[in-house]
């Protein structure tokens, strides 16, 4: 990074008033806090479990939570609902990460290369960015997760091509306010190249905005994640996710409802982890508060 | 060559297999000491269905729930039994050698019409509706969803109104069973149509059924009227109402809180068949069909190729625990693709054992070594392969993954790719795109046995044939069989040709039966008329006897 | 203004060609067709479904299909549905009463509720209530829509019977109060994420205007606390929600599509998802088609009101 000319820069970052905004964040501190929890529980609490979350026990079927070891109870096949909520954390915990990873990745380019060139390549970018958010989300996740075998990695990509957008147009707004500053046409005074000034210049200015929509894109693309699977398209059994484990749970409201709402309430947690930080992002980072 | 009535000892017989199978509703019986039908259709039921009927033109591609509202609409020539016999509908009798409606060969039709029967809207039906009828099935331009057995006919000649002939190009017994499929349709409505595809008709139908159309408000319901004028037995309700519920837990909440009368097609889910069966005021039974559950296996892959793996594969297949677990030991074990009702059904097949030792060792003494994975492999081919089948139903993906972990124990790897419906069903599996499929198919048609366009070797799509072979299987025997077995009207004669061809395809296993389809299906107290038919596919088939017990 | 409308038109028109030819490509591309459903009914084979897929004109090249289409509805014809063969407008018209009302119903109980909270919010700034308000806002915003509408089925219709568990109302008693008992549940969990919005924009305007000068004069002059607040807060923050509410309208699209599906609430999202299931192209497309068209005069609205309200924005 060139911190002679990036003025959101500070010796120590965790120094940085930024940080201690966040810090005073009770809510983000809260999530953050669940988020840590939930990810320590889903990476070391699959090994402190009596069951596999794969072994199939057809004797045991539908047990109710807090029976003998399962704690959470079984599903349809007999598997203990613990270990599976666990062990589908880690992929949908993975799929939202790396979806947000990819979203923003395509958002940032899309919108850095609209906003800095302007013009015509704007225009065209832009519509496209506004064609995408014309879809009803679930039209091009749908007709995506027909196209491919329903693996996590392409699961991972179809949420990602279809939540890339809002980055994209926050990113473009951003970008275009920087242009013109200084040092962007200083940049450009000592001849650097357009992708230096695009990805060295610039995109460390939007990093604020860009990080704050990243964490919120995660907690959408853990939704998207649970609303294709639970419709069936998603991950695919025996894998568990905590949308697929909610595939089927319908069926079984009335005589085992604690096949949906186990796996909802988690969902939840997770996502409200990730909006509580976002929240607390949002304050910390915020733009028009930060002088320079 | 004959054709003669399935006679009264193999009536009887039949009876005999179905009640063996434990099969046919109870309240049939019961229903004998109830009151009799009104004399004016009275009252209105309420029929839910979880799909949305839509095809209303009954010659047009259609499925199940639009099977359901056409049989209230339209009548065919001839019905199919609750036993599998042919009886006249709009026909005045049955074509046979012996009434004279039938020539030796099989080959002239002179068919004879009721002359009491007229159009919903008041004009009378005569022989001009047949004949229009069969012309228009096989009209190029016209979207006919089925042409098989109508392009062999020649020669359709009016006679009389109530008279007509037509001759085969060639001897074709399961015209019969298509023509009790085939609706007619009237043709001082259609004739004057420019485009029949898309005619007012197709929504708003005219036929001679025991309901007229009523109206539709798309998306939730569909209402039909009794037909006061109708020919045959009843209506006896005022109202027909088919209900669509996408959803069957929802279907199912309704049923119970009494919103619909009757829980249609896809009926009950077998999970909650324990709690059905108990609620006060409903009557629950346990259906058999003619669908039989099975892997479908695509002989195309080389892991299939060898009739050790398919025999290994069969017998590492816990048939009895997926019925007793999963579906709550509601189906019947199968090793075949006809129903046990079938007349045709081969009794003798070799059981199924579910034995993981003995498909080790099939797998052994073939030549399938483990490799470092624990996976099978032979000649360069490991022993894996994907398992599909529609997305959403949820006690064929608890079934998948119960196999998927039996067939792990041989050094089997299924992987579970399962896909939408609009996917699933297209190239992937009419042009033999995938592995395997778990699927539920009713290989009859109507109650004939002939399964050319399932195990032909001319019909598989992927190598440009016609039908829908699509697990592309291939053996001449079958070939012959099947071809010697359309030649014949005569069901004595035919049985054993059917059975050699069942006991071939046990044998070979290009599919791995399961069970034959039970469905729970239930109404509210006091609807009599109800009858299960196995030969059709839907449950409304016969819904002008349903009356309320008031 | 008129020549910013005409600007904005041509863009529009643009983006439409855009969404038609990507929706239309993986629509058509997307493996299996409007054949797939009949491929299991017995006695369907091969021979039917080609000769049906060519009488339908479905194996004409991609492109070819595109334009046929495409000429037909700009002559204003916007095809025949192949699951009933009805015209698709019929078909969406049938539809667009069952989603208007769940809408609408819920638009009106969020915004009822929305801006309630949000002003409370705003003028009780960090009390108890404010931060409840934040809080709740937050995991309303996070729950999954289908799931909370299974939840709301299991403990309101399967172990309390107060509500239906689905359909719009009981055949044979269409009066007003058996639509109103069948709606309540739907819209009730349609409404909650947007309570979360509404309420959170609402607190952040009320915020922004409670600071201005005008309210500041009009509080000292004298003018009581409730109305300052009803005249100038409400009648400065209501402005920019209907810039919001024009935003907002896809993700109350997407939101109807799933509760419908969970409601089996007969409306466009249900109709989206059958004629999706089918592969019933013509109405996929009409529905993608109309509700782009829904999103963008939206967003049209959405940024005429921003412009006429904040002088500051110029429409260029």
């Amino acid at each position: 990074m060139n911190t002679a000319i990036n003025p959101a820069a500070s010796s120590h970052w965790w120094n940085s008033r930024a940080m201690q905004r966040f810090l005073r964040h009770r809510l983000a501190l809260f999530g953050l806090a669940m988020l840590v929890l939930l990810t320590l529980a889903c990476v070391f609490g699959p090994y402190f479990l009596a069951y596999d979350e794969l072994f199939i026990d057809l004797r045991a079927r539908f047990s109710p939570p807090l029976t003998g070891d399962h704690y959470l109870g079984t599903d349809p096949l007999g598997r203990d609902i613990a270990a599976r909520l666990l062990m589908a954390g880690r992929i949908s915990l993975l799929v939202g990460f790396f979806a947000m990873l990819l979203s923003t990745l395509i958002g940032t380019v899309i919108g850095i290369v609209a906003g800095y060139y302007g013009g015509r390549v704007n225009a065209v970018l832009m519509r496209f960015v506004d064609a995408f958010l014309a879809f009803p989300s679930i039209f091009l996740l749908l007709a995506l997760a027909a196209f491919i075998s329903p693996s996590p990695v392409m699961i991972t990509v179809i949420i990602a091509l279809t939540s890339w957008m809002e980055i994209a147009r926050i990113v473009e707004a951003e970008v275009k306010s920087l242009r013109e500053r200084d040092f962007v046409q200083a940049g450009r005074m000592l001849g650097l190249s357009d992708t230096h000034i695009m990805f060295r210049e610039l995109l460390p200015n939007a990093a604020g905005p860009i990080i704050v929509a990243a964490t919120l894109t995660v907690a959408r693309a853990i939704l998207l994640e649970a609303y294709i699977s639970f419709l069936g398209y998603g991950i695919q059994p025996p894998l568990p996710s905590w949308g697929n484990m909610l595939n089927g749970a319908q069926q079984y409201l009335s005589s085992a409802p604690w096949l949906a709402i186990i796996p909802g309430i988690t969902i939840t947690i997770a996502v409200t982890s990730f909006n509580f930080i976002g929240d607390g992002l949002r304050d910390a980072l915020d733009v028009r508060t930060e002088p320079g | 060559m004959t054709f003669s009535h399935p006679t009264r000892r193999k009536t009887l017989q039949m009876l005999g297999l179905a009640g063996a199978a434990g099969a046919l509703a109870p309240n049939l019986l019961v229903s004998a000491a109830h009151a009799a039908p009104p004399e004016t259709p009275t009252g209105q039921i309420v029929v839910g269905f979880s799909q949305e009927p839509t095809v209303f033109n009954p010659l047009m591609p259609r499925i199940e729930v639009d099977d359901g509202v056409q049989f209230s609409l339209f009548d065919p020539l001839f019905r199919v039994d609750t036993q599998g016999v042919i009886q006249p509908a709009l026909a005045a009798e049955v074509p046979t050698v012996a009434n004279g409606g039938l020539s030796e060969d099989g080959l002239e039709w002179r068919v004879k019409l009721r002359d009491d029967v007229t159009w919903h809207d008041g004009t009378p039906f005569t022989a001009e509706d047949v004949k229009f009828t069969l012309e228009l099935v096989v009209d190029p331009n016209f979207r006919s969803w089925r042409t098989l057995g109508h392009n062999l006919v020649r020669d359709i000649t009016v006679v009389s109104p109530t008279e007509i002939t037509w001759r085969m190009e060639e001897t074709f017994s399961p015209y019969m069973s298509i023509l009790a499929e085939t609706f007619m349709v009237p043709k001082h409505i259609l004739e004057p149509e420019a485009d029949r595809n898309t005619a007012p008709f197709n929504n708003a139908p005219i036929g001679t059924g025991a309901f007229k159309w009523g109206n539709r408000i798309a998306g939730d319901h569909l209402e039909l009227v009794a037909n006061t004028e109708y020919y045959g037995e009843g209506p006896y309700i005022e109202r027909l109402i088919y209900k669509y519920i996408p959803d069957l837990t929802v279907l199912y909440t309704q049923f119970k809180s009494g919103d619909i009368d009757i829980a249609g097609v896809q009926y009950i889910s077998q999970d909650n068949y324990a709690e059905a069966s108990k609620l006060p005021g409903k009557v629950v039974n346990v259906v058999p069909t003619a669908t039989i559950e099975s892997i479908y296996l695509n002989m195309g892959r080389p892991q299939f190729q060898d009739p050790a793996v398919r025999e290994a594969l069969y017998a590492a297949l816990d048939k009895q625990t997926i019925i007793d677990a999963l579906y709550y030991g509601l189906p019947t074990p199968s090793e075949t693709y006809l129903p046990k009702q079938s007349y045709y059904y081969n009794g003798d097949l070799p059981p199924h054992e579910f034995n993981i030792d003995r498909a080790n060792k099939l797998l052994d003494d073939a030549g399938w070594a483990r490799g470092s994975d624990g996976v099978r492999e032979k000649d360069g081919v490991r022993l894996a392969f994907t398992n599909s089948t529609t997305a959403g139903n949820h006690l064929r993906e608890q079934t998948q993954q119960f196999v998927q972990q039996t067939f792990k124990d041989i050094g089997v790897e299924m992987t579970i790719s399962n896909l939408p419906p609009a996917v699933m069903w297209g190239e992937y599996w009419t042009m033999s795109q995938f592995d395997t499929v778990l699927v539920g198919i009713t290989f009859m048609s109507g109650a004939d046995p002939d399964v050319s366009a399932r195990f032909h070797s001319d019909s598989i799509g992927a190598q440009g044939g016609k039908g829908a072979n699509n697990g592309q299987y291939v053996n001449e025997e079958v070939d012959a069989l099947l071809a010697e077995g359309a030649q014949t009207f005569d069901p004595e004669t035919r049985k054993p040709i059917y059975d050699k061809i069942q006991s071939i395809i046990r044998d070979d296993l290009p599919m791995l039966p399961m069970f034959q389809y039970a469905t729970v299906r239930g109404h509210k107290e006091g609807i009599m008329g109800i009858e299960p038919n196995i030969n059709t596919r839907i449950d409304t088939w016969h819904a002008a006897a349903y009356y309320w017990d008031k | 203004m008129a020549r910013y409308i005409l600007n904005r038109l041509g863009q529009s028109i643009i983006l439409l060609v855009i969404v038609s030819i990507i929706g239309f490509s993986v629509l058509h591309l997307t493996p299996g067709g409007p054949l797939s459903q009949y491929a299991l009914t017995p006695g369907m084979t091969q021979e039917a479904m080609d000769r049906i897929s060519e009488q339908m004109g479905l194996n004409r090249p991609l492109p070819v299909q595109y334009l046929d289409w495409a000429w037909r509805l700009l002559q204003g014809d916007w095809g025949t549905s192949y699951r009933d063969n009805q015209p698709v407008l019929d078909v969406i018209g049938r539809h667009l009463f069952a989603t208007f009302l769940l809408m609408g119903s819920s638009t009106v109980i969020s915004i009822a509720i929305g801006t309630w909270i949000g002003i409370r919010g705003a003028t009780h700034r960090y009390s108890v209530f404010d931060y409840t308000a934040t809080v709740g806002a937050m995991i309303a915003l996070s729950i999954p829509t289908f799931w909370f509408g299974l939840v709301a089925i299991y403990l309101f219709s399967l172990k309390l019977g107060w509500f239906p568990a689905g359909n719009m109302y009981t055949i044979g008693d269409q009066s007003v109060l058996n639509y109103l008992h069948h709606l309540i549940m739907p819209s009730v969990v349609l409404a909650l994420v947007n309570i979360a919005v509404w309420s959170r924009y609402m607190r952040t305007a009320t915020l922004d205007v409670i600071n201005q000068d005008f309210v500041k004069t009009a509080r000292a002059k004298g003018a009581s606390e409730r109305r300052v607040l009803m005249k100038h807060i409400v009648g400065n923050a209501l402005l920019p929600m209907i810039t919001l509410a024009g935003m907002q309208l896809p993700n109350l699209l997407s939101g109807a599509l799933v509760t419908e599906t969970v409601f089996t609430w007969p409306g466009m999202g249900r109709l989206f998802l059958d004629s999706l299931g089918y592969s019933d192209y013509p109405v996929v497309m009409g529905l993608l088609m109309f509700s782009a068209i829904l999103v963008l005069i939206g967003n049209l609205i959405a940024d005429l009101v921003a412009a006429a309200i904040d002088p500051r924005i110029r429409l260029a």
